[in-house]
């Protein structure tokens, strides 16, 4: 019988127990209540900020284009806004009379130039409001000038019904694109590719620093007396990976569950979700599953081999920040994937190993990749994951018995051919 | 003969820790692997344990390679001692139990019994962390133990032990000997290895020294030592050609008989400068053998 389910056993539970995993999923679970919650309430907050009423005295010199009448029109039409003449005042009583009432502000118009005397110019919110109105009023001036009726005016900055209908191999008469639905699979395929970019940074910087553990505290001298080098190191790789499995169930089940009930919060905020999720998106969360797997097994063997190369667990960042880089970039290269998922470069970053499990699965999620490619991409994986776990292997089965300076990249390079 | 070290030589890029190094443990033997500082006993044990592959020679048990050998063969305490500082004791026990090859059911016996043995029931449930040095030290005992393994191998067992709990593990070595287990162990302490090894190899730069039977090395030794002690003329010794002294102790000399020098000489001869209160001729301590052959320095 293999030892290797007693190690992953080990690594399991122990870790499954500790206060730093217990906090990190509940912390986890937190962001994401809280996120969903945020931009309601955002939204209330910043309805406070917002003036209830606008009461403006305007001074108009009368030259064109002369605001004021425009300005009084708006005024009737909204509520909460009062308009007072103060054309034939003088500038002082109306500063006056800005002070003594609380008033929101005196416009001053003259011709092109409109000057806004408040006694608060920090109000950013008020003042942007205020400046709307006297664009608005400039608007409705210029249509006068040109004789616009109000139908025109209104037809003037209406949008074109702008439709995108897609052509297929198998379904030439073309489907009509469901713009909600495909910013809906963008947010999913954003919120997933951002968890598998967690996944692999946090469960292989889990991976690098057990192993470097395991060195520095010499438990490793008496393990590799029985067990193989090959052995410990899957035993620590799924021992792990179980434990990101079980905490990233528990964030996406959370997330998905917040969508569900429409607490699309931050998602809508961030990218436009409007509507929320109708049902759980099976599909999508397989290639989840599948594509996290895949990339965590290829970059998991290769942060092990990082964390047996040196001696103390405060060496480990050094030696994993390259490891990280990767990653890095290969979640931008889903970003730009995204913009166009069937581009030469999304093809290609598609069948790279370090960032075809992030670029691979943007595509499957947003566009429908050749299943040739897909294929591809995934057995490439596969391979990958053999050769990287065999090469992790050897540097691992020789970096743990080393002890002192950690071995430059050449030295590394010649122990594996020795 | 059934440890086998058959010319085995390990190198690290141009460095040669162990050099053509040749050596059998009887099976049941309690074997004491000695050498100074830098020998290379650690690589040589992690050879005999299949940890690192010799670059020449092999090492064979009963006549098959070590790599046939079941999870459960070895036994193995480090110098280094090391376990997961978080886990708590009877967990990392059964841990290590069942990475030698014990079902559960067995492991948890196991641990049980060797709690009790050593009197770490109390604390079975902390963290490993959470213990005193020295209990930290018996748990790493204990794990090298439990599943009882065919072949110890114990590198510097007592260091950092109390005089108590050494005179326990030196017990339950005993007791595994008792079973028929082979104990090869490193000690820097020779009194200890006196003690209980029947058989020796000393090596010093990778290679071997002495190697044998602790009797017939000492026996072998041929110098004999003498402890005389005399109320007379004290310096009556520097006539006689072949005696040396060696040490003077609080109510004794001791002085090395070269070849040739018959004791019944020096007897006559003392007898002649004053009272013989004791005139003793003994065996070489492991100690002055140790000395004698890899030098004053290790």
């Amino acid at each position: 019988m293999s030892v290797i389910p007693v190690l992953v056993k080990r690594e399991f539970t122990s870790r499954v127990k500790g206060t730093a995993y217990i906090l990190t999923t509940l912390v986890g679970v937190l962001v994401f209540v809280g996120l969903s919650f945020l931009p309601p309430l955002m939204e209330r907050l910043s309805s406070t900020l917002m003036p209830k009423s606008i009461d403006l005295v305007v001074m108009d010199h009368g030259a064109e284009p002369s605001l004021f009448p425009y300005l009084v029109e708006l005024g009737q039409a909204r509520e909460g806004l009062t308009i007072r003449d103060a054309s034939s005042w003088d500038e002082r009583d109306a500063y006056r009379l800005v002070l003594d009432e609380g008033l929101s502000g005196l416009l001053l118009i003259d011709g092109p130039l409109t000057t806004l005397v408040t006694p608060d110019s920090k109000n950013v919110v008020l003042n942007e409001e205020i400046e709307n109105l006297v664009n608005q009023a400039a608007t409705m001036w210029k249509a006068a000038q040109l004789g616009l009726t109000p139908a025109e005016m209104e037809s003037l900055f209406n949008a074109v019904d702008f439709r995108i209908r897609e052509v297929r191999p198998q379904q030439e008469d073309g489907t009509e694109v469901d713009h909600a639905a495909q910013t809906q699979a963008m947010v999913l395929a954003y919120f997933l590719l951002f968890m598998i970019y967690m996944a692999l940074i946090m469960y292989g910087n889990m991976v690098a620093s057990g192993v470097a553990e395991e060195k520095s505290s010499r438990i490793m001298e008496v393990m590799i007396s029985t067990v193989k080098p090959l052995e410990l190191m899957f035993g620590k790789i799924i021992g792990v990976g179980a434990l990101g499995l079980v905490q990233f169930v528990i964030w996406i089940s959370t997330g998905l569950a917040m969508a569900l009930m429409g607490r699309t919060g931050l998602m809508r905020a961030l990218l436009g979700m409007t509507e929320p999720l109708k049902a759980v998106p099976l599909d999508s969360i397989l290639w989840f599953g599948l594509f996290f797997l895949l990339g965590y097994f290829f970059y998991a063997s290769i942060f092990a081999a990082a964390g047996a190369l040196v001696s103390r667990v405060e060496e480990v960042s050094q030696v994993v920040s390259l490891l990280m880089m990767f990653i890095v970039v290969g979640f931008f290269g889903a970003y730009l994937s995204f913009l166009n998922p069937n581009s030469g470069f999304a093809v290609t970053a598609s069948l790279i190993p370090f960032t075809a499990p992030m670029v691979m699965f943007a595509r499957i999620m947003l566009a429908d990749p050749p299943l040739a490619q897909v294929a591809a991409s995934v057995a490439i994986m596969l391979c990958s994951i053999v050769v990287g776990t065999w090469i992790s292997s050897k540097i691992y089965r020789i970096g743990i018995l080393l002890y002192g300076k950690r071995p430059t990249l050449r030295q590394v390079v010649q122990l594996l051919k020795g | 003969m059934s440890l086998v070290v058959a010319e085995v030589t390990k190198r690290f890029r141009d460095i040669t820790a162990v050099d053509q190094l040749s050596f059998t443990v009887r099976e049941g033997a309690l074997f004491g692997f000695l050498g100074p500082n830098g020998a290379g006993k650690t690589t040589t044990m992690r050879v005999i344990l299949g940890i690192l592959k010799p670059e020449e020679g092999q090492v064979t048990w009963k006549g098959r390679p070590l790599d046939r050998l079941g999870p459960g063969f070895y036994g193995y305490l480090p110098e280094e001692r090391g376990l997961y500082p978080k886990m708590r004791v009877a967990e990392h026990l059964e841990f290590l139990g069942r990475i030698h090859g014990l079902d559960r059911t067995r492991a948890r016996r196991e641990v049980d019994r060797w709690l009790e043995r050593f009197e770490l029931g109390a604390v079975r449930s902390k963290r490993i962390e959470e213990l005193s040095k020295g209990n930290q030290q018996k748990v790493q005992v204990i794990g090298t133990m439990l599943h009882d393994p065919e072949l110890l191998i114990l590198d510097e067992p007592f260091a950092g032990l109390d005089p108590v709990n050494a005179g326990l593990l030196k017990e339950v070595l005993l007791e595994a000997h008792g079973r028929g287990k082979t104990i090869i162990f490193s000690s820097h302490r020779m009194e200890q290895v006196e003690e209980i090894c029947q058989d020796i190899a000393l090596i010093n730069l990778g290679r071997l020294v002495l190697h044998g039977n602790l009797r017939q090395i000492k026996k072998a030794m041929g110098r004999q030592i003498l402890r005389l002690s005399l109320e007379g003329n004290l310096d009556f010794w520097a006539k006689i050609p072949g005696l040396q002294l060696v040490a003077e102790r609080a109510d004794y000399l001791e002085f090395k008989l070269e070849d040739g020098l018959d004791p019944n000489r020096v007897l006559a001869e003392a007898m002649e400068a004053g009272q013989v209160i004791r005139f003793e001729l003994v065996e070489p301590s492991l100690d002055q053998i140790f000395l004698e052959k890899v030098g004053a320095g290790a």
